[in-house]
């Protein structure tokens, strides 16, 4: 189980976001709706640990994850979290394989990358440098490099903003499956995929924009 | 780990050889300019030398004990060879060699002297010479030319190589010298004798020539003629003195300067006041030196830096994919080190190739490096770009590990 208690991010600019508490419990998958810049990326960035807020706290199974230190923080992001990052964060000069093949320097087993390249539709692409591949195809690339460990708790950001509806719905499909037991959590703008999750959250009621403080007004 | 390394440089292979290259160019230089700086001022305080007095034509102190020593710019002119005779006579001295310079074998002075000249430096392959037309070359002369015992050069007029050849009568090599790292390395020597055997036919020649067209020939060994001073048979440049005690030495040096408009020096003082006078100019070398060393290093750590900077992305995104800092640490290390190390190896071998490229034009000027020396401060300056090229980004690792992973 997830929970986010009086959560509140601030950025260098002295603006931040804050929260609702929310709880996601584990084994069920949660869409997060809501308007562009509300900030549904920086609540999956809070979640995954790769941004410290400001105030409030995330606990993973009663752990409070938010605070630990940065070196046990991303060890939890290494071991129990599937991030599909809005922005891909692969390795552009290096082949599909290598993108996933770079975790075995964590321990983790890769000898499930063709079945899952193969359901991802990415199978012969395998050897392409990424930095050749279309949009909706390192896209892909990334949910393969989350699903590969098989984490407890996966975070997608858009994971469909790339693809066709089709190939949308198939990727849900193989997020869920893979989702198991554990918790997953999708943002998403397709009113059609939404249905396709346990539950629904609207962002819009749950993230709040603060503006900078006194420094700024007076400028 | 190794394999993603290597991988991960690959991707880099053309910003790493860059990086690498521009290390190796700045330490490079480096290595070269204190290398030279300290062999030529090494090579200079080295030559100790064994004679207390110097007997030659007036003229400059500095260009006798020079020429003497170093066998470096031109004699001062001759003297009869009598002088020996006379110091032999006197019973004042333990020995008295003959000097004579005027010719050369391609870039290395020919030197006419005696056996005695070469008593303190080992054959190498072959004998000493005995006869006149026979030679013993210096290491670096038989190396260069490929010289054996057996083999006959042909020597030319003149200290430059230009000269007309004295074809008709090739020298014989019966000796190689072992190496010394002095100008010794750089020369030819041969009995006086020869030089006056030389010169006679060459007089003879000129003789025989006059009435024949070669005109130009002719108006270019006239000008060598006025240029050098040859000697004519029982004329040697200079004798070099070793004298029986102190007072020998006293008496001797008073004897020929009060009685003689001959030079005596004593070259062990000359040398010394020569250094004194080129210490300022050595002072000058040695800031340079340091300021290109310290220039050097500083291009090393900027480009070091950069080097760091341009991973900071890569590290960071790394991070975020699920790789442990502690990893990506050990992965930079290896990379790193894999640069570092080349850079190290190549500036080394560069350095040392160039000090050995420009060895052949130095030692003319009686300057003699060693390709193969390797100094203690250029291990350490080695070792700082060891240093320079796998620090920065270790500390950056270590760094940007405090802070949250997006934030980089
Ligand atoms: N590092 C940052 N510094 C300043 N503002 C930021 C930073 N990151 C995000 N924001 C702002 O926070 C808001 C929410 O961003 P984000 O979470 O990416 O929105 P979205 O819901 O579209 O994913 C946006 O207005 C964005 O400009
Ligand atoms: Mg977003």
């Amino acid at each position: 189980m997830i929970k986010t208690e009086d959560l509140f991010v601030r950025f260098s600019d002295g603006s931040g976001i804050r929260y609702r508490d929310m709880r996601f419990d584990t084994g069920r998958s949660y869409a997060l709706l809501g308007a562009s810049g509300v900030g549904k990326s920086t609540f999956l960035n809070l979640i995954a640990g790769v941004l410290t807020p400001a105030e409030g706290r995330v606990t993973v199974d009663g752990e409070a994850v938010s605070a630990l230190p940065q070196r046990a923080r991303d060890l939890y992001r290494i071991r129990r979290v599937g991030y599909i990052f809005q922005d891909f964060k692969l390795l552009e000069d290096m082949t599909v394989q290598d993108n996933i093949n770079i975790l075995r320097l964590e321990g983790v087993d890769t000898s499930q990358m063709d079945a899952l390249l193969d359901r991802l539709g990415l199978l012969r692409l395998k050897k392409r440098r990424v930095n050749r591949l279309s949009g909706g195809e390192k896209q892909r690339v990334a949910i393969a490099r989350a699903l590969i460990k098989k984490p407890a708790i996966i975070l997608a950001d858009e994971p469909t903003g790339n693809l066709n509806y089709e190939t949308g719905v198939e990727v849900v499909r193989t997020l869920l499956a893979n989702a198991g037991d554990g918790t997953l959590i999708a943002v998403t703008h397709d009113d059609r995929l939404a249905p396709m999750f346990d539950e629904r959250a609207d962002m819009n009621a749950v993230a709040e924009w603060v503006p900078g403080g006194e420094a700024r007004q007076h400028a | 780990m190794l394999s993603f390394a290597f991988k991960s440089m690959a991707t880099r292979r053309a910003k790493l050889v860059m990086t690498a290259l521009s290390m190796v160019l700045a330490a490079g230089v480096a290595l070269l300019a204190y290398n030279i700086s300290t062999q030529v001022s090494e090579g200079i305080v080295n030559t100790a030398a064994k004679y207390d007095i110097i007997i030659g034509p007036s003229g400059s102190a500095t260009q006798l004990a020079m020429n003497t020593m170093f066998f470096t710019d031109k004699p001062l002119g001759t003297i009869p060879y009598a002088v020996i005779d006379d110091l032999n006579r006197s019973g004042q001295v333990n020995a008295a060699i003959p000097f004579s310079m005027g010719d050369s074998y391609n870039a290395a002075p020919i030197v006419g002297t005696d056996p005695a000249l070469l008593s303190d430096k080992a054959l190498l392959k072959g004998e000493m010479f005995s006869q006149p037309l026979e030679a013993v070359v210096g290491f670096d002369v038989a190396k260069t030319y490929n010289l054996n015992p057996g083999d006959q050069i042909i020597s030319s007029h003149g200290l430059s190589h230009d000269g007309a050849a004295h074809a008709d009568h090739p020298l014989n090599v019966v000796g190689v010298l072992k190496r010394t790292d002095t100008a010794y390395d750089n020369a030819v020597f041969t009995p006086v004798s020869t030089i006056w055997e030389l010169h006679d036919h060459h007089d003879e020649d000129h003789d025989e020539d006059h009435d024949e067209e070669h005109d130009e020939d002719h108006d270019e060994d006239h000008d060598e003629h006025e240029e050098h001073h040859h000697a004519e048979a029982g004329e040697i440049c200079a004798v070099l003195v070793r004298s029986k005690s102190l007072a020998d030495y006293a008496a001797l040096m008073n004897w020929y300067t009060d009685n003689t408009d001959y030079l005596a020096i004593n070259p062990n003082t000359v040398l010394r006041e020569v250094m004194d006078n080129v210490d300022l100019s050595r002072k000058i070398v040695y800031i340079l030196c340091a300021v290109i060393l310290v220039m050097n290093l500083f291009v090393v750590s900027v480009i070091a830096l950069l080097n760091m900077y341009d991973s900071r992305r890569e590290i960071a995104l790394m991070r975020l994919i699920g790789v442990s800092m502690g990893k990506i640490n050990r992965l930079y290390l290896i990379q790193n080190a894999l640069t570092g190390l080349c850079a190290v190896a190549l500036s080394l071998l560069c350095a040392h190739l160039c000090l050995w490229g420009i060895r052949g034009f130095v030692s003319r000027m009686g300057i003699v490096l060693n390709a193969a020396r390797v100094y203690p401060l250029e291990w350490a300056i080695l070792l700082c770009v060891f240093a320079l090229s796998i620090l920065p980004t270790a500390v950056l690792t270590r760094r940007m590990a405090r802070k949250d992973s997006l934030e980089t």
